[in-house]
């Protein structure tokens, strides 16, 4: 087991690889009373085309990822996981992203015998056509609750107009005509092509020992062989830099108008090829211009040019992508003050300075908290492959010469943007 | 952890010492009877302290200022508690051993700034600043109902019982909002120094005298304040028959339904205890009765669940359900509550619920600022410690939940959906 020390946060990671390519990651507590465990696999709902091992390609309903994740609750025998987790007052949950869907389950006690049943549950899918029919109408009711929130559409409408082919411009619960047609054996395919030990990992946060967690992961993996000796290969859809819409005004049940704005940049023509360190500037960038800090946003406040705003950097293959999402009375001129404080990129010494500070302050406060180190690391690992265990010294490396060169690749060639008004008849 | 409380007058001060985080929080609580045309000004007041103050005059200043600070949070809440309208300010920094040494100090000193010493001319609070945060305040009020759910909520409350402040909308009210200007809210804000009741709470890794010295200094207040009013509001009966009350939302896809329940005439012991177990067992989680009856057997609904309120009396079930099967939904809902009535849980499903009570306390202990609203809850309402309510509720018995079971009945059901 390999054992690397959390630089600089007085924490250790403790890794494993099976031979059958499960890992396991672990950061252990002492002087915690709670712990967090996480079962999950590198598939979401960005994969819907892909070639299986014995080179039959599949395009695949889209929506099956957070379908799976519904399913695995369902047990053939034994227990149902909620009853099982309630007995010793754990809280069991799990989500479905566009890149992974974990299960989680967090607590105080039973930690073994907790871990084990998370690795046994979601080894184990029962699906029935009764029970994949059933869970249609519980499904479509849950994209229903989501078609009520604005933000929640936004999200996927602005992404449908950046992106021109992925499926990052689905939602990742699937349209409700897919998940119709969503039947038993698609979900067992894809359980078997990515529910298998070479694509699935574990990470415990927070009261254990990494010695009794795995030698559990081993009782109950190492047996376990994958279906598909090669990982299956995704397709590669060759997302060009240009959107798909440049300019839309859709109308809404809201009352505040929004805007939302994207900025679509091609990765290759940053000079630094390493992704969490190009990440780390890009962050650094949004933030000086947009953060609390901002003068965008004192200007923004005293001309009363928006009540809330929220951005975001995304990565989707070789595309990076900026989203903003905003609420404004007078978008248009917000539009422009956002498209100027974009054009003409100014980032002194001091503003650097400063937010290094402020990461490194937040990086010693997290690991506080057993959620948010769980959170942080697990990001690490869908985003980066493996944990960031330097991240301190990465932030404290960084420099105005790398930053300058970055900001020089930042243009505006490539924007999306969506005007969203209430509707006429909620005036 | 060590607790050690200090009468100072005019406010408490609440030393927790715990070695257990590398930061220290800082909670500076203020209250006072709720009264319903204020909440709006209160909230005003609150986010215009933390938007600038006289040494910091705007907001870009006071965010670089906690940024230098390594990072400080503060934060600012307003809530209701009962028949008390609340605000606690936060101050969250790391420890002097991860930063510098005077680190805290300047923290709390930046904390008191906001809070004392704001951007005030002429008895007048800064017109501009004054501005920025009604025009928030404005587009956030007129949003309300963007989330249909905390919306459905909202508008149960108000027709359970109109005259209560179990019916006050916690975010305020666009009228209210009209009529505050500077001078106005200037004279609040002094009232609410001069009346309010107040406790600060400090919470991490300090040494007591030195932590003392630090508050003493920074927060000055030497005004003499006293109770007047019962925490907990008017126990009431339920309606002898629910009042049902459906409400439009056009383009609603799915319904959302909130059921008032009173919980009437319980003993405190019940309220404190068995109330908690009935509601963990009837709608708290994936195990509870009317998750597993209604959702998952008969998948009538998204999500269920219940919450109780043991301040306002009362148990609300929010449920997310395919309009048309609102009766289905009421019938079966009553259905749970009865059954409870008759004892239809078994001993597992209380030794499950405790152990949800007793994990929930073990992670309580995990969070800065919930360890500080246990001391905060013993405080204002003469709560039992952390310790005392774990063994407490392990000796709580089926007899007592089905003893409360009955006098929890539904007074309200109120459903928003669409066309």
């Amino acid at each position: 087991m390999e054992k690397i020390p959390l630089k600089g946060l007085d924490a250790t990671l403790y890794k494993e690889t099976l031979e059958n390519g499960f890992s396991i990651y672990m950061i252990p507590f002492k002087n915690k009373n709670n712990y967090t465990q996480t079962y999950a696999t590198r598939y979401g709902s960005d994969t819907i085309e892909f070639t299986m091992s014995n080179k039959k390609a599949r395009i695949t309903p889209t929506g099956i990822a957070h379908f799976l994740e519904h399913k695995m609750f369902e047990q053939e025998d034994g227990k149902d996981p909620f009853t099982f987790y309630g007995e010793s007052g754990t809280d069991a949950n799990a989500a479905t992203d566009h890149q992974y869907t974990k299960y989680i389950c967090s607590g105080t006690k039973n930690f073994k015998e907790n871990f084990r049943f998370l690795l046994r549950y979601v080894n184990a899918p029962y699906f029935t056509d009764e029970n994949v029919k059933k869970e249609q109408g519980i499904i479509e009711e849950e994209l229903n609750m989501y078609t009520d929130i604005p933000e929640f559409v936004l999200e996927v409408k602005v992404r449908e107009n950046i992106y021109q082919k992925h499926p990052r411009r689905i939602d990742v619960g699937g349209t409700v005509e897919d998940i119709k047609k969503i039947t038993k054996e698609d979900l067992y395919d894809c359980y078997n092509t990515f529910y298998q030990p070479n694509n699935m990992f574990a990470l415990l946060v927070g009261n254990f020992e990494p010695e009794e967690a795995l030698q559990i992961a081993k009782e109950e993996m190492a047996s376990r062989k994958n279906k598909t000796t090669a990982r299956p290969t995704i397709k590669d859809y060759k997302e060009p830099v240009e959107v798909n819409k440049k300019e839309e005004t859709v109308s809404m049940n809201i009352k505040v108008p929004k805007v939302l704005f994207a900025v679509k940049l091609s990765r290759k023509n940053f000079p630094i090829k390493d992704k969490h360190m190009l990440n780390l500037y890009l962050q650094l960038i949004t933030s000086v211009l947009f953060g609390s800090s901002s003068l965008f946003k004192e200007y923004a406040r005293n001309e009363g040019l928006m009540s809330g705003m929220y951005h975001e950097w995304e990565q989707v293959d070789d595309i990076v992508t900026l989203i903003f999402q905003i609420d404004t009375k007078k978008p248009v001129e917000l539009l422009k003050e956002l498209k100027k404080t974009l054009s003409s990129i100014e980032i002194s010494e001091d503003d650097m300075n400063r937010y290094k500070k402020v990461w490194i302050a937040n990086e010693v406060r997290m690991i506080d908290y057993v959620d948010a180190t769980t959170d942080n690391v697990f990001s690490d690992i869908i985003t980066y492959n493996e944990p960031v265990t330097d991240r301190i010294s990465l932030i404290r490396a960084m420099n105005k010469k790398e930053l300058d060169k970055i900001v020089q690749h930042i243009n505006l060639e490539n924007t999306a943007e969506i005007l969203v008004l209430p509707k006429e008849d909620e005036n | 952890m060590k607790y050690i409380k200090k009468d100072l007058g005019s406010y408490n001060l609440h030393i927790i010492k715990t070695d257990k985080f590398k930061s220290v929080t800082v909670q500076v609580s203020f209250r006072a009877a709720i009264v319903k045309e204020e909440i709006t000004m209160r909230n005003v007041l609150s986010d215009l302290l933390l938007l600038s103050c006289k040494k910091y005059p705007t907001k870009r200043e006071v965010a670089l200022k906690s940024q230098d600070l390594y990072a400080s949070q503060v934060m600012v809440e307003d809530l209701r508690l009962g028949n008390y309208l609340n605000t606690n300010f936060y101050l969250n920094t790391l420890n002097d051993k991860y930063t510098e040494e005077g680190n805290l100090e300047e923290g709390i000193k930046f904390l008191s700034e906001l809070i004392n010493h704001p951007n005030v001319e002429n008895n007048c609070f800064n017109s501009e600043a004054l501005e920025i945060i009604k025009r928030q305040a404005q587009a956030s009020l007129e949003r309300v109902k963007e989330d249909p759910a905390n919306y459905s909520l909202i508008r149960l409350l108000e027709n359970m019982d109109r005259n209560s402040p179990l019916s006050y909308r916690p975010m305020g009210y666009i009228e209210d909002l009209e009529k505050i200007d500077a001078s106005n809210l200037y004279v609040y804000y002094k009232n609410m120094l001069k009346t309010n009741m107040m406790d600060i709470f400090i919470l991490g890794d300090v040494d007591e005298s030195e932590a003392e010295r630090i508050i003493v200094e920074a927060f000055q207040s030497n005004t003499y304040k006293k109770i007047r009013k019962p925490y907990r509001l008017e126990d009431k009966k339920p309606h002898a028959k629910p009042v049902v009350i459906k409400e439009m939302e056009k383009h609603l896809l799915q319904a959302k339904m909130s059921i008032g329940c009173r919980a009437y005439d319980l003993t405190e012991s019940e309220r404190n205890y068995a109330l908690t177990l009935y509601s963990i067992i009837l709608g708290m989680g994936g195990d509870s009765k009317l998750f597993q009856n209604i959702r998952e057997e008969y998948s009538a609904a998204y999500y269920i669940n219940a919450t109780p309120n043991k301040l306002d009396n009362i148990l609300i079930i929010r449920a997310g359900i395919t309009k048309e099967n609102f009766k289905k939904v009421v019938r079966l809902v009553e259905g749970e509550l009865q059954a409870m009535r008759k004892g239809k849980f078994t001993e597992e499903d209380i030794k499950k619920a405790k152990e949800l009570f007793q994990t929930s306390m073990e992670e309580l202990e995990e969070h800065p600022s919930r360890i500080i609203n246990a001391y905060y809850m013993m405080e204002i309402l003469g709560a039992d410690d952390i310790n005392t309510r774990r063994k407490k509720m392990n000796a709580v018995t089926s007899e007592e939940i089905i003893s409360v079971a009955k006098k929890v009945k539904i007074d309200t059901i109120y459903c928003l959906e669409g066309e």
